[in-house]
């Protein structure tokens, strides 16, 4: 990169503060000081006095757009976003859950960036396989250009050659680990529902019990509800403390929907989501 | 009663104490280390720091059936599941979680409720201690030596373990240890050398140094009262939680669960499954009315419950700092960072 991760926090700093003191937003969402400095945590600066509270490194893997739907209607905020972050906003704007006038998108176009419990770089995997934001007001950093870009679905080569049975068995073991903590949907910029479907009782949806009919009622509901609407951040599979591999299923289905409709969850605010758009020339694909 | 085995000779133990019964122990996972039944005795595996669930799962599952039936069927059909008493060795527990036990007695058998479940298991078993390596410093997360436990403190185990080279050192500390480990053939006297280096190690174990410095529970559990009211402090300290129930479902401390009814193909079970104080629907009244809608007010129940009401309940900090919470929360909040804070507000 053109920048170092010192020279991104003291520019983020440098525009907190200025939006901050203009009062052109009441709040600014960004990366602070966490128990190490492994472990950066999501930080709200609310005013200058705590723009020094902000940092930015290798490990700010989060995506704070999860914490735009967590304020009123009609607060002025402004968000640190990376490129797949970036996605987690446009889609919500999609969704109608934040008005884009009330935002100020401080856009990082940035790659390194490492899981802190496994010390992996995610930008291939697990992320979008995009470095520059896709929307953005305030630019942090350079564009970056001329790294190597991979398909973001390149990953799933080694599932899709597994049969449907295999398939089956695959996620059944892998959810059958599932303790039912609920990160994963709590990491995700895309599950805002209140009540989440899991959580109702009349109707009962699922069971409570981390066991495999409810643990497979849990999942495989979750994985289609962000069906088009997942932007592949992986938040949910990095929150997981037994580490499923939640990303491959959300990856398979954005493939689906992306060679389906044409078009990839959260990269353009004119977009609207392909399960609540219809359109003639949409394919039957779905209906085979 | 003092007694030394070979580390590469453990699943000769673990075989062993598998003939005592059912032999729970850390087994190495996808993800990392956790407890498990064991079938095979080279299953067994040492070298572990921490495990990601705590043990408490092994006293109190996370589902747990009390009552089986069918639909359509007459009450008095359905069956009681009674506690199960046989005999259970849990092997390889650090020397925190051990102290987690007693402090979750005081829930389930201690106040005069009594948990027969619990109860039931907990009588039957024999627990085997575990040091942690005193020689390598501790792992950032950990805090248990501010709670005043040791690296390596015995007490509450039946036998404790200390690893000595490609040794290890068993001591009998009760009177079922003792019992347990004079039934075992094929271990080999300890000399009085290796005697002297286990009382070595849990002198080095009291010393052993975590992150923090020692904490007065009286102080925290007035200060913690005295901002109860603060919503600006603890709004600051919940703005990045998710309130997922990470936290609470790796906690050795954390007991609150849910009675569900569960019913597939008409077979059913009443049973409690672990529940969290940190999950929206956790305080949701039949109503409608929740007294804890916000991420503060349960993010300030659960840090209040353990270092505040429980000190003035029953006088003892609901945590033994083993650190699992700050290991596994996705976005890196500290519990004890969050208690520091409040110290200086």
């Amino acid at each position: 990169m053109a920048v170092s991760f010192q020279q991104i926090e003291e520019k983020l700093k440098t525009e907190a503060r200025r939006l901050l003191e203009s009062g052109q937003v009441s709040l600014v969402l960004a990366w602070g000081r966490g128990f190490d400095e492994k472990h950066p945590m999501p930080y709200v600066a609310k005013g200058a006095s705590d723009v020094d509270g902000i940092v930015f490194n290798e490990f700010c893997t989060h995506n704070l757009a999860r914490y735009l739907v967590r304020y009123p209607r009609g607060t002025k905020m402004a968000v640190a976003v990376k490129a797949a972050d970036s996605r987690a906003v446009v889609q919500l704007i999609q969704e109608d859950k934040v008005k884009r006038h009330d935002l100020v998108i401080l856009g990082i176009p940035v790659y390194g960036i490492k899981n802190p419990k496994t010390g992996e770089i995610i930008d291939g995997k697990t992320t979008c396989g995009l470095y520059n934001p896709v929307l953005y007001d305030i630019l942090i950093a350079e564009e970056v250009h001329g790294q190597p870009v991979s398909s973001p679905y390149a990953v799933l080569a080694e599932y899709e050659a597994m049969d449907q049975d295999a398939r089956f068995a695959f996620w059944k073991k892998e959810l059958d680990r599932c303790i039912r903590c609920y990160a994963c949907r709590k990491a995700c910029p895309m599950c805002y529902c209140d009540p989440c479907f899991i959580d109702q009782n009349k109707p009962k949806w699922g069971e409570k019990s981390p066991e495999t009919p409810g643990n497979l009622m849990y999942h495989l509901t979750r994985f289609h509800h962000l069906a088009g609407r997942c932007i592949d951040c992986g938040e949910c599979s990095r929150a997981c403390p037994v580490d499923i591999p939640l990303y491959l299923f959300h990856k398979k289905v954005a493939k689906e929907c992306e060679e389906m409709f044409g078009q990839a969850a959260g990269m353009s605010i004119e977009d609207k989501p392909v399960l609540v758009n219809f359109r003639m020339e949409d394919s039957d694909k779905i209906l085979e | 009663m003092l007694k030394k085995t070979a580390i590469h000779q453990l699943s000769d133990l673990t075989s062993a104490l598998m003939g005592k019964g059912t032999l729970v122990a850390p087994v190495r996972e996808d993800a990392g280390f956790n407890f498990r039944e064991i079938s095979d005795a080279k299953q067994v595996d040492l070298n572990f720091h921490n495990t990601i669930i705590s043990p408490k799962s092994v006293f109190f599952p996370q589902t747990e059936d009390f009552i089986r039936y069918r639909t359509g069927r007459p009450l008095q059909e359905a069956e009681t599941v009674e506690p199960e008493g046989k005999p259970l060795i849990l092997f390889g527990v650090r020397p925190c979680d051990v102290k987690s036990f007693e402090i979750m007695d005081i829930h389930f058998s201690c106040t005069g409720a009594v948990d027969p479940y619990w109860q039931a298991r907990r009588e039957a078993a024999t627990l085997i201690g575990y040091a942690f390596d005193v020689a390598a410093p501790a792992e950032p997360e950990e805090f248990y030596q501010t709670l005043g436990i040791g690296a390596a403190d015995p007490e509450g185990s039946d036998i404790f373990m200390v690893r000595r080279g490609d040794d290890l050192i068993l001591k009998s500390i009760t009177g079922k240890g003792e019992a347990l480990l004079a039934g075992i053939e094929g271990l080999a006297g300890a000399s009085a050398d290796d005697g002297k280096f286990f009382d070595d190690t849990v002198a080095a174990g009291r010393n052993f140094k975590t992150r923090f410095t020692c904490v007065d529970a009286k102080a925290i559990t007035k200060k913690l009262e005295d901002l109860f009211h603060n919503t600006d402090f603890w709004e600051k300290a919940s703005n990045a939680c998710l309130s997922c129930g990470v936290c609470t479902f790796a906690c050795p401390t954390c007991y609150c669960f849910d009675i569900c009814d569960e019913t597939l193909f008409g077979r059913g079970t009443r049973r409690r499954v672990w529940d969290a104080c940190m999950f929206t629907d956790f305080t949701l009244e039949a109503s409608g009315h929740n007294p804890r809608t916000k991420v503060y007010q349960r993010l300030r129940q659960k840090i209040g419950h353990k270092y505040s009401y429980h000190v003035r309940k029953y006088g003892v900090i609901s945590c033994v700092g083993c650190g699992r919470c700050t290991r596994h929360c996705p976005v890196g909040i500290d519990i004890f960072s969050i208690v520091e804070e409040a110290m200086k507000a």
